[in-house]
């Protein structure tokens, strides 16, 4: 069972606790999740907390995350962004911790679990479409129909918008996970080659250390597009179209 | 190095800075193979998701309004026309970011 190239992705139970007819044990997924906020807290508290003028290795990377989402939250939303950029900040740690987390041997990646990252997405399009029902009341229905299009082809353009935007958490979710998964199967099957190549087997060792430096590309750059995508999605919520 | 030095190191170190910046200015027009990877990437599952939320919906007006089969025909419609609407506005997205400029 061990060999298979999904067995990495089971979910064990660490700690089993039931309350009624749920299960809400503790699990390896649980395990990671409460390492990567606690590496997270960990980082930026104590780099921040004694902060130099000229920053160090550590203090240089927690400003770096830090100027890098707020450039990029004020360059999609605009200068009203900034109240989101909490949420954007945090959002873009959890999953570059996550994804980079997955990526050392013997650990988990919580993002390739569709529940995780479908559970993050509906949060964001969710979030973004309260705060564009909160800022134009009713007038945040008219997101569903383009101006300037004949009203005739209401019929057909309205059912189209909904379905588009409906299908963001969808697409949001899926892109992470997919990603995430295919590339750690990928992995794995690769490196089940190794031993049944016998003295061949270095070429699926070489090709595995190529995978992981793309990997780790992967890993960041979904991190950038989940994080970007939110910026987007709430720049919509504010000046619909 | 024996060129021309200013005697100020804060000169010095403005140059370079500058010199950095417009070899940054110069490596930002060209996009990264990765980069477009991601973006074709992006642009698929765009496309996938919006029809399966449209087969999707149209299978459960089918199971509980009872309008069986034309639920998943119309959402399969609906659902291909919401796709390619989905990735004709990433890509124009795309296109105003980094791509050259349209010409005419």
């Amino acid at each position: 069972m061990s060999a298979s190239p999904l067995a990495q992705f089971l979910i064990t139970r660490l700690i089993p606790l039931h309350i009624g007819r749920y299960d809400i044990s503790f699990t390896n997924a649980s395990l990671l999740m409460t390492i990567i906020v606690a590496l997270i807290t960990l980082l930026l508290v104590a780099t921040t907390r004694r902060a130099a003028l000229v920053p160090g290795r550590l203090q240089s990377v927690a400003e770096l995350s830090y100027e890098f989402v707020a450039g990029m939250v004020r360059d999609t939303i605009g200068s009203e962004g900034e109240q989101y950029f909490p949420l954007v900040f945090s959002i873009f740690m959890f999953v570059l911790f996550a994804n980079l987390l997955g990526l050392v041997p013997y650990s988990y990646t919580v993002t390739s679990q569709v529940v995780v990252t479908f559970a993050l997405a509906i949060f964001v399009v969710g979030l973004a479409t309260l705060v564009g029902l909160l800022r134009h009341r009713f007038h945040f229905f008219s997101f569903f129909f383009p101006p300037g299009a004949p009203i005739l082809l209401a019929p057909i353009l309205i059912p189209v918008e909904i379905i588009s935007y409906l299908s963001r958490p969808v697409s949001l979710s899926l892109r992470l996970f997919a990603n995430m998964m295919a590339g750690h199967t990928m992995m794995a099957v690769f490196a089940g080659f190794v031993v049944a190549l016998g003295f061949f087997g270095f070429l699926p060792i070489v090709a595995n250390a190529a995978m992981y430096a793309l990997e780790l590309v992967i890993a960041v750059l979904q991190a950038y597009v989940f994080a970007i995508l939110t910026c987007l999605y709430l720049y919509d919520a504010i000046h619909l179209h | 190095m024996k060129e021309e030095r200013p005697s100020d190191p804060l000169a010095r170190l403005g140059e370079r800075l500058d010199r950095a910046e417009r070899r940054r200015a110069e490596r930002q027009g060209k996009s990264t193979p990765g980069e477009g990877l991601g973006f074709g990437f992006r642009v698929g599952v765009e496309l996938v998701s919006a029809l399966a939320v449209g087969v999707g919906l149209g299978y459960l007006a089918d199971r509980y309004i009872g309008t069986r089969p034309w639920g998943v025909i119309v959402g399969f419609f609906l659902g291909a026309a919401a796709g390619m609407l989905n990735a004709i506005r990433a890509l124009r997205e795309w296109g105003k970011s980094s791509g050259p400029p349209p010409s005419a």
